[in-house]
């Protein structure tokens, strides 16, 4: 984990004390960081420019939980576990697959954009957000959307604070529409012998009778020595990959759907597909891949659903040995690499990966570098076409001294 | 003849300036800049243009361009930020709350000649479409694909894409798919200064900030959007489409929080009361029972394997709330009908009432109940008529309140109870609008509904996209020592 180049941590107790800590900042002009659970401290650019740390852990309640209205209010250094802890009670969910949710936080979650394998049926963190409150760089207050679920009064703060990283203010209150839980829940997986075959057995899904939650593609050591995969049979070698479905909801669909599943695979050719035994085990692994292990170089490419096998063909041709994970269906493909590119960051990614990316209409992040070599903007946040100059003056008005995570994200 | 073209001017007056470039010289350039059948300068050519579905504030515009691409846009655009003067795009002019409503005049960029689907792409579930295309021309492309296009507001035959993503436009289906928002991945746009922007794309998780969600439903006033590509949704294998009768308006709305607290999610849930349908019988010869207090249309769809669960437990909490009857739709074809009905039930209002005036308020879904007892409460205070017939799932409102407007006290109490009825839903923890937007309609409410400091912020937003102010002024937030125009008239409005 990356440290902050933080001496003090403040911490308020509420929304007026944050305010208040970071209008104090803001009139010496001196850096905040925001921290919820410290799960996503490696994200985006490392921090240089010295400041304090500013703890979210006292803003931890629980504002208001109105089950019948499927809404629930919760102030941002609440734990993801003890926020789905409180839903599951109603028999409720916020369906977002986040890793480490007993340390993660709702304010890091919605800061980061984080989105885990069931983002194919359930959608993104910002379909879920419908009402926000934050602070912004002069230690101003601020709110968007409401408590209902359907709103268009004013701009909308939901969307723009979500995944902006804490830089246009620090999230204080989330507002969430929630879900109800379903029967039942079952992971499928086949596996693929070629890139080839997987492109063939995705595009044939993306028409498939079944309604699946995830669609993951996966592939590298990390798979191959997983147990709950060790069972299938029908192909081998260092091309091998793995292609995983999740299918919900009632008890009669769950079971119609692994039924046809089963006959659409093998009309596609596929030799014995299983159903996973132990189907909650494996999907916190799938939930976790990004964030657990020691791996020197974690990367996430967004890329249109097509060019995901041939996104993962210039992965494995830069490092054989990388453990990849691809929520095929949305075109994310977040690999841990085996090591450091010798070649150097800026050669593998802005001479290699970008380009590789941007062919299939989408773009490159670093998600993790915990070395913090050679991190430059456009090594963290290539994509040159993207409107940064049009972000940055976004930055400016609401952070005109940027205080607020300085120097992480993508501002130019 | 007008001697010169509009400066920004405050409320919906004309000021003039000298210094300002004279308006025969703007329609030169903009002629020399797109072809001259493009451009309409004559008073006589403006009429249709001076107002949207919002008829209570009229204004018309100098000079109305038609685009045919997003350089076109951007030329019109630098031409009109030269001059100083406001401009603002328009689409089909459907919109409810005045979001194309030309303060101050200036220059309306009328999109509807930007028509073209640029592209369908089914393996990567997207579409790219110009502003212009009417939201069921892409509906009517996908058909036999297997893929639509999930926002299917009311108005859909007539609205246009680009539109809907200014409103951010919902309809009976977002109660399960969501609103536009949730199916825009990315806009290419033209900024107030004329630079042409792309912000996301077929690929989700662009870099940086999600500017293009604050794009839509900001009413045209960041940027003008000049493409769009939309997420196609799977069509479900299968529909159950019911409608329940009941004896009362307390019980379908009670029946209406059962379904959802039971954690179904139906993808349409919309109430019609009896005063509606009577209209909507009159019209379309549904088969609806009259005598019925009033009548949910619930949806559900999805696996085949799991619909007659779903129906089943939802013909059972109707009952459990003193449903007379449910019915099934009987086929597709009697689907459809049920929808036609619903759909086009605000057209069949002026059977009951020469005007009328529709409210877009939202209450949390448990006080629904609630909030059409108020309203009832409210009708009967000032002597006035309404009925209901709205999405009863997201707990959106539409009280349609029946007038005549050559009365005007009664135009006065319409006014009042119309106001009531949105601060009720504000005291529950709802919105004012849940899809018709703020225009220049609602700002008097802005201030109700957001702290000075969350108005600031808002300001901020639109500051970075739009320094100068000139691209639609005067909308969704209120000015400085104005709470927007004042309103006079309820005029006749119709709803989503």
């Amino acid at each position: 984990m990356a440290d902050l180049p933080i001496k003090t941590t403040l911490a308020p107790a509420d929304q007026a004390e944050l305010a208040a800590a970071v209008a104090e900042a803001y009139g010496v002009g001196s850096a905040i960081y925001p921290i919820g659970g410290g799960t996503s401290l490696d994200f985006g650019l490392p921090a240089k420019t010295p400041g304090s740390g500013l703890s979210l852990a006292g803003l931890n309640r629980i504002v208001d939980y109105p089950a019948r209205d499927m809404t629930v209010t919760v102030e941002s250094g609440v734990t993801m576990k003890s926020l789905s802890d409180l839903l599951a009670k109603e028999g409720q969910r916020l369906p977002l697959g986040v890793p480490l949710a007993e340390k993660a936080t709702v304010g890091g979650m919605v800061a980061t954009n984080w989105n885990g394998p069931m983002r194919y049926g359930c959608g993104t963190v910002r379909d879920y957000v419908i009402g926000i409150s934050a602070v912004d760089g002069r230690g101003m207050a601020f709110k968007g959307g409401g408590r209902v679920v359907k709103n268009v009064a004013g701009y909308d703060f939901c969307k723009l604070l979500t995944g902006s990283l804490g830089t246009l203010g620090i999230v204080t209150q989330v507002t969430f529409k929630v879900r109800p839980l379903l029967e039942q829940f079952t992971l499928m997986a086949c596996a693929v012998q070629s890139t080839r075959q997987a492109e063939k057995l995705l595009a044939a899904l993306v028409n498939s009778a079944t309604t699946p939650a995830a669609i993951e593609l996966l592939s590298g050591p990390v798979w191959d020595a997983e147990p709950a995969l060790k069972t299938l049979a029908g192909a081998s070698g260092p091309e091998k990959l793995y292609l995983v479905v999740g299918l919900e909801g009632s008890a009669t669909e769950v079971e119609w759907m692994i039924g046809r599943m089963h006959d659409e695979w093998c009309q596609q050719g596929v030799e014995a597909p299983i159903t996973i035994g132990d189907a909650a085990d494996f999907w916190k692994k799938l939930v976790d891949f990004p964030t657990v292990g020691n791996a020197p170089l974690v990367l996430k490419a967004s890329v249109v659903p097509s060019g995901v096998t041939r996104f993962i063909d210039a992965l494995r041709a830069l490092d054989p040995q990388a453990s990849i994970q691809s929520h095929a269906g949305n075109g994310i493909v977040i690999a841990r690499l085996s090591t450091f590119p010798k070649e150097g960051l800026s050669r593998a990614l802005v001479g290699n990966l970008q380009p590789a990316a941007a062919l299939q209409h989408g773009s490159l992040m670093v998600l993790s570098n915990p070395s913090g070599n050679e991190m430059t903007h456009q090594s963290a946040w290539g994509g040159l076409d993207a409107p940064f100059t049009l972000m940055s003056a976004v930055k400016q008005k609401f952070d005109p001294k940027n205080i607020l995570n300085p120097g992480r994200f993508v501002y130019v | 003849m007008r001697p010169s073209i509009n400066p920004l001017v405050s409320g919906g007056g004309r000021t003039y300036n000298c210094a300002m470039p004279s308006l025969a010289s703007i329609v030169t350039q903009l002629r020399q800049a797109l072809e001259a059948e493009n451009v309409l300068s004559a008073q006589s050519e403006m009429l249709v243009y001076e107002c949207d579905g919002f008829t209570i504030e009229k204004n018309s515009p100098d000079i109305v361009v038609f685009p045919r691409n997003t350089e076109d846009v951007s030329r019109i655009v630098k031409i009109c930020s030269a001059a100083g003067v406001p401009f603002l795009p328009r689409g089909a002019g459907t919109s409810l709350a005045g979001g194309c409503l030309p303060v101050g005049g200036g220059v309306m960029i009328v999109l509807t000649r930007m028509k073209e689907i640029v592209e369908i792409n089914l393996r990567d579930r997207y579409a790219i479409v110009q502003p212009g295309v009417v939201n069921v021309w892409l509906t009517n492309a996908l058909k036999g694909t297997g893929y639509h296009y999930a926002p299917d507001p009311s108005s859909q035959g007539a609205c246009t894409i680009g539109g809907n993503v200014a409103t951010n436009s919902g309809g009976p289906h977002t109660l399960k798919y969501g609103v536009t928002v949730n199916h825009v991945l990315g806009v290419e746009a033209v900024l107030a200064d004329g630079r042409i922007v792309r912000i996301g794309g077929p690929a989700e998780d662009p870099l940086g900030l999600d500017l293009a969600g604050a794009i839509v439903g900001s009413e045209g006033t960041l940027a003008i959007v000049t493409k769009v590509w939309v997420r196609l949704t799977r069509n479900p294998q299968g529909y159950r489409t019911m409608l329940g009768v009941f004896e009362s308006c307390d019980d379908a709305t009670n029946a209406i929080s059962e379904i959802i607290a039971a954690g179904i999610v139906p993808a349409a849930l919309e109430m019609m009361d009896q005063g509606i349908l009577v209209a909507v019988e009159a019209a379309f010869h549904f088969g609806f029972p009259l005598d019925a207090q009033a009548i949910l249309l619930i949806e559900v769809d999805g696996l085949e394997a799991g619909l007659d669960e779903q129906r089943d437990k939802i013909i059972a909490l109707c009952k459990k709330c003193n449903a007379r009857e449910v019915r099934q739709a009987v086929g597709d074809k009697e689907r459809q009908k049920l929808w036609k009905a619903r759909k086009q039930a605000f057209g069949a209002i002026g059977r009951l009432s020469p005007s009328y005036c529709t409210q877009d308020g939202v209450v949390p879904r448990t006080q629904i109940p609630h909030i059409l007892r108020k309203i009832t409460e409210i009708a009967a205070r000032y002597e006035l008529r309404v009925v209901n017939v709205f999405h009863a799932g997201d707990g959106n409102i539409h009280p349609i309140l029946l007038f005549d407007e050559r009365d005007a006290a009664q135009v006065q109490r319409v006014l009042v109870a119309s106001n009531e009825i949105l601060n009720e839903c504000l005291n529950c923890g709802g919105s004012v609008t849940g899809e018709h937007g703020i225009g220049v309609e609602k700002i008097h409410f802005m201030h109700k509904m957001f702290t000075g400091s969350d108005l600031a912020a808002m300001g901020n937003l639109r500051a970075a996209f739009n320094p100068l102010g000139n691209l639609s002024p005067k909308k969704l937030l209120p000015t400085a020592g104005s709470c927007g125009l004042e309103q006079k008239h309820p005029g006749r409005r119709a709803a989503l």
